[in-house]
């Protein structure tokens, strides 16, 4: 192909693409010839004869419609051409014969030969006052919403921009402005002119700037279209700028807002647990002021007993038989003020369970003259076993307590008159109750039944929580059947209550059935006093109760030497090497602890044995004794005997 | 700020920007024929700035080092014209004018008379061809290689001088199928400048005045 | 015996493509470069030398003056000013010294006219 043929196919080829785009003409500039041809279209832009195209015309023709204020721009850019410039890109102004205006764009190529003599000097001739008035109304538009425009093409190192472009930048109005320049101002992240683009770029972005006139910080929205070569790895981006510094900070002020609500939420919540917990800490001292109601009730009630019993012995020419019943009332009474404190502690879950496995109606056998004298002489107590060999393993005290407790019920369910039936039963599963699937097993139950009022059944299910009480304040704690609740679960077992108005209440305690020990049958509680023997020595803080406890020891065949803290003990140990038996210390001391001069005790005088004892539930619960055999406080002469002899495992 | 004898008014400026496009269009014609590749050129981009302005407009333009081919010109109007490119572009441009046939040695040896030659002859056409538009004859020094950034190019110093206005020209060219990239830069001082726009008020009446 | 063109550039690459485009147009040709006009004056001293291309822009003495040494040396001597300096001055000094002009970068095409012209007058010459 030549390069005549070559140029007549892409002239071919332009004016089909001009067809297409509607008023746009051609023309073609012979320099060497000093002619100047153009097509039909634009013979009609310039509102020449129609049969003026395709001839050969005058050069200066293509001025000749020209507005006089713009043709000496338009020849300076002809000059160029006819000069060897290639690149024609000019819009003017033609009028018309009838006085009208009409815009167009020129562009155009300069053609040269080998010798880069500018010989031709072609282009396309576009009417443009559509376009003018719309890039007028969008430059308006521009300026008025503050829209810069930019376009950039890859390998430039410069951008063609708007002057509002600039503004917004502030820079100094310019048509181009260096690629750096601009991404120099982004405060950080990605450059908003893109030297590198690829499939994935996204030319929609927001960008931090500093602005470069007054170094204020700004945000500018970046939309636009990315256009590639079709035939190669250029691009072409075509953009839009804007600011959104405002919408940026009523966003932040938006989540600011968000933010400091839920911190406003936060705080509300906290003022609202803050307010619930001191509902909670109300209700506790409401439950407080009722327990404390009721222990000292029940310690009134004690102490009474005591009391009286302690009158009644200062009496002369009282019988012995009647002076044992009245130490014994009293011996009974201070037992049952000791198990009041249990019980508050097992409440408290401080208790320290201790199971053991025991014939549960030898023990209720064992507690029924205390029930009698807690329902009262109107009220008759029956019990009957219905199984052999009742075996269970718990804590006799708890279990004993429960018994207590539920009797106590029963006896104000029937306001001190009617029937108390206690019935021991083998089971051989328990059923489902609260929720609680039933449970296949043998199990013994103890059922506590009166004959009472009954239990409405809307309180039924609140029977068992903890200073649930349907007694004034100051009658009872409401500890009770919570207790009876606590021990049940504890031991593995379940209660059960059924009940029926005006018929009575039943509160059956189910509790593992224990195989039978081998000494079963036994009693377990030898009352038989073995006179001991050895020099003890008893480590006490509290004057009182070394006192006491020393007194005790005497009283049962020991012989005694106090110390009021370790240190004094380990220095009487050390007086009087090999001369003790044994050591007898409270846990809870100033200074060394009960545990630590049991350990320095074991480690220098390995002969002596050690019993510690507290009262302390937090020591008891521990790891007790760290491996010492520790008793409880209070504890009974009989217990402190048998520790003491070693027939006990505490 | 800018003094009035030296503002150039409206034709003036489209007189200068049809000079410097004539000149570079000639500089592309002379460089495409070189590398037989396509070179594409942006429109000129005309600014009177300060000497130290037109080293900061070159060096924020590259991150990376530069180098320049560098010839003065003199005569009726005189100053500087560069011809300005990455130095990582450096060897590709050295291999595209020597017509890849020789070995990456032979490149690197040749490497800075080949720069030299390709600048002078880019350099020259441009500016001969605006010598000729204006009708003025130029002469021209031999060419020179720079490296480094654009305060060292434009030998902007700390004195006076560097706060003089100049006439700063510079166009884009891209080799695409080459990732090649430069600019063609000239800086014009200020008795120039005047002197500019004489021969420009010339050219443009030759232009206009027979026709208006 | 083939004529011997003397290509005279201080830039080697520029020497490389005169001597590429003159070896297209006449591959008999023998050619004899120099960087300069030092070393061109001591070739044409030492040899037979029978048409010169010479580049404009050299450092120590441009072209024209060069040629307008050689002329006075080899008054018929076919000599070819080569030089990107389109100055309309240049050509017209270059046409002064009997000297053609030959615009840089060199290509066969623009050397074929020049080397047409220096072949038809050596063959005259040597007739």
């Amino acid at each position: 192909m030549t390069g005549d043929d070559a140029q007549r196919e892409t002239d071919g080829r332009t004016r089909l693409t001009l067809a297409a785009a509607g008023a746009s003409g051609i023309w073609d500039w012979d320099i060497a010839g000093d002619r100047l041809y153009v097509d039909d279209r634009f013979a009609a832009l310039y509102g020449l004869d129609g049969d003026m195209a395709g001839r050969a015309l005058p050069t200066a023709t293509f001025f000749s419609a020209v507005h006089p204020d713009d043709r000496a721009r338009l020849r300076i850019a002809v000059a160029g051409i006819l000069g060897g410039a290639e690149r024609f890109s000019k819009e003017f102004r033609l009028v018309r014969s009838d006085g009208t205006i009409v815009w167009v764009h020129g562009r155009g190529q300069g053609h040269a030969d080998e010798r880069d003599e500018p010989v031709r000097f072609t282009g396309l001739l576009v009417d443009v006052t559509e376009r003018r008035l719309a890039e007028e109304r969008l430059r308006i538009a521009q300026t008025a919403g503050g829209v810069g425009t930019f376009e950039y093409t890859d390998g430039y190192a410069t951008v063609a921009v708007s002057a509002q472009f600039c503004r917004l930048l502030g820079l100094h109005p310019a048509t181009a402005l260096p690629v750096r320049t601009i991404n120099a101002l982004v405060a950080h992240g990605a450059p908003i002119v893109p030297e590198d683009v690829n499939a994935a770029t996204e030319i929609a972005g927001e960008f931090m700037i500093v602005r470069a006139d007054d170094e204020e910080t700004r945000w500018v929205a970046r939309r636009g279209e990315i256009m590639r070569d079709l035939d190669g790895p250029g691009f072409k981006i075509m953009g839009v700028l804007y600011d959104v510094t405002e919408a940026k900070r009523s966003e932040a002020k938006l989540r600011e807002l968000n933010e400091t609500l839920e911190a406003r939420v936060q705080e509300e919540i906290a003022v609202r647990m803050q307010a619930e917990d001191t509902l909670r800490q109300a209700q506790k001292m409401e439950a407080v002021g009722q327990l404390t109601g009721g222990i000292a009730h029940d310690f009134n009630n004690l102490l009474t007993v005591i009391r009286s019993s302690v009158d009644l012995l200062r009496r002369p020419e009282i019988s012995e038989q009647r002076q044992k019943r009245y130490i014994d009332a009293i011996a009974d009474t201070a037992d049952r003020a000791a198990k009041l404190t249990r019980q508050l502690l097992a409440f408290a879950r401080r208790q320290a369970l201790k199971p053991e496995v025991f014939n549960v109606l030898i023990c209720v056998n064992g507690i029924a003259d205390m029930l009698r004298t807690v329902i009262g002489a109107r009220v008759e107590l029956v019990i009957e076993s219905n199984c052999e060999q009742c075996f269970v393993e718990a804590d006799i005290g708890q279990f004993e307590t429960a018994i207590v407790n539920m009797a106590v019920n029963a006896r104000d369910a029937m306001n001190g008159e009617g029937r108390l039936l206690i019935s021991l039963d083998d089971q051989p599963s328990v059923p489902a109750v609260r929720g609680h699937a039933s449970a296949e097993g043998a199990f013994i139950s103890v059922s506590v039944s009166d004959t009472g009022a009954g239990i409405p059944e809307d309180v039924l299910p609140r029977l068992f929580e903890p200073f649930f009480t349907t007694k004034e304040v100051g009658k009872g704690t409401g500890l009770g059947l919570s207790q009876v609740y606590g021990f049940a679960k504890q031991s593995g077992g379940e209660v059960e209550v059924t009940s029926e108005l005006g018929h009575g209440t039943t509160f059956r305690l189910y509790l593992p059935r224990a195989s039978t020990p081998p000494d079963a049958g036994e009693e377990t509680r030898s009352p038989a006093q073995e006179r001991g023997q050895g020099r003890v020595l008893v480590v006490e803080d509290n004057e009182q109760v070394n006192e006491f406890a020393s007194d005790l020891l005497v009283d049962l065949g020991y012989e005694t030497v106090s110390a009021s803290n370790a240190a004094e003990a380990i220095g009487v140990l050390e007086r009087l090497d090999g001369e003790f038996d044994m050591l007898f210390s409270d846990v809870v001391m100033p200074g060394i602890s009960g545990v630590e001069l049991a350990r320095i005790v074991r480690e220098r005088w390995p002969a002596i044995r050690i019993v510690l004892t507290s009262g302390y539930s937090h020591v008891l619960a521990t790891d007790a004794g760290h491996g010492f055999t520790l008793l409880h406080k209070p504890y009974s002469v009989q217990e402190l005997a048998l520790v003491l002899q070693g027939r006990v495992a505490v | 700020m800018i003094p009035d004898d030296i503002a150039l008014q409206e034709l003036e400026r489209d007189a200068l920007t049809e000079i410097v496009n004539i000149g570079v269009s000639r500089a592309a014609s002379n460089l495409r024929k070189m590398v037989a590749d396509q070179v594409i050129l942006s429109v000129p981009s005309m600014e009177v700035v300060t000497k130290r302005r037109a080293a900061r407009l070159i060096a924020e333009r590259e991150v990376s080092d530069l180098i320049a081919v560098r010839q003065d010109f003199a005569g009726t109007f005189s100053g500087r014209a560069l011809l300005i490119f990455p130095q990582s572009n450096s060897l590709e441009l050295v291999r595209a004018v020597t017509g890849d046939e020789m070995s990456p040695a032979e490149i690197a040896d040749i490497e800075h008379e080949a720069l030299a030659e390709t600048g002078n002859i880019i350099l020259n056409s441009c500016l001969a061809t605006m010598a000729n538009m204006l009708q003025r004859s130029l002469t021209m020094t031999v060419p020179h290689i720079v490296r480094g950034d654009g305060s060292s190019l434009f030998e902007v110093g700390d004195d006076a001088a560097s706060d003089g206005l100049v006439l700063f020209l510079y166009i884009d060219f891209a080799i695409r199928q080459r990732d090649i990239r430069g600019y063609i830069a000239m800086v014009m001082d200020l008795p120039s400048l005047a002197a500019l726009k004489l021969l420009l008020a010339e050219f443009i009446e030759r232009i206009v005045g027979n026709a208006a | 015996m083939p004529p011997t063109a003397l290509i005279i550039d201080d830039s080697k690459l520029a020497r490389i493509v005169s001597g590429r485009a003159l070896a297209e147009l006449q591959p008999d040709w023998q050619r004899v470069e120099a960087n300069g006009a030092v070393e061109a004056l001591a070739i044409v001293n030492e040899r037979p030398v029978d048409l010169a291309l010479i580049d404009f822009n050299m450092p120590d003495k441009d072209g024209l003056e060069l040629a307008a040494e050689l002329r006075a040396l080899f008054p018929t001597m076919p000599i070819a000013i080569i030089t990107a300096n389109i100055q309309d001055e240049v050509i017209a000094r270059a046409r002064a010294v009997n000297a053609a002009f030959v615009p840089k970068p060199v290509t066969t095409e623009g050397l074929r006219g020049f080397v047409s012209g220096a072949a038809l007058r050596l063959r005259s010459r040597g007739e």
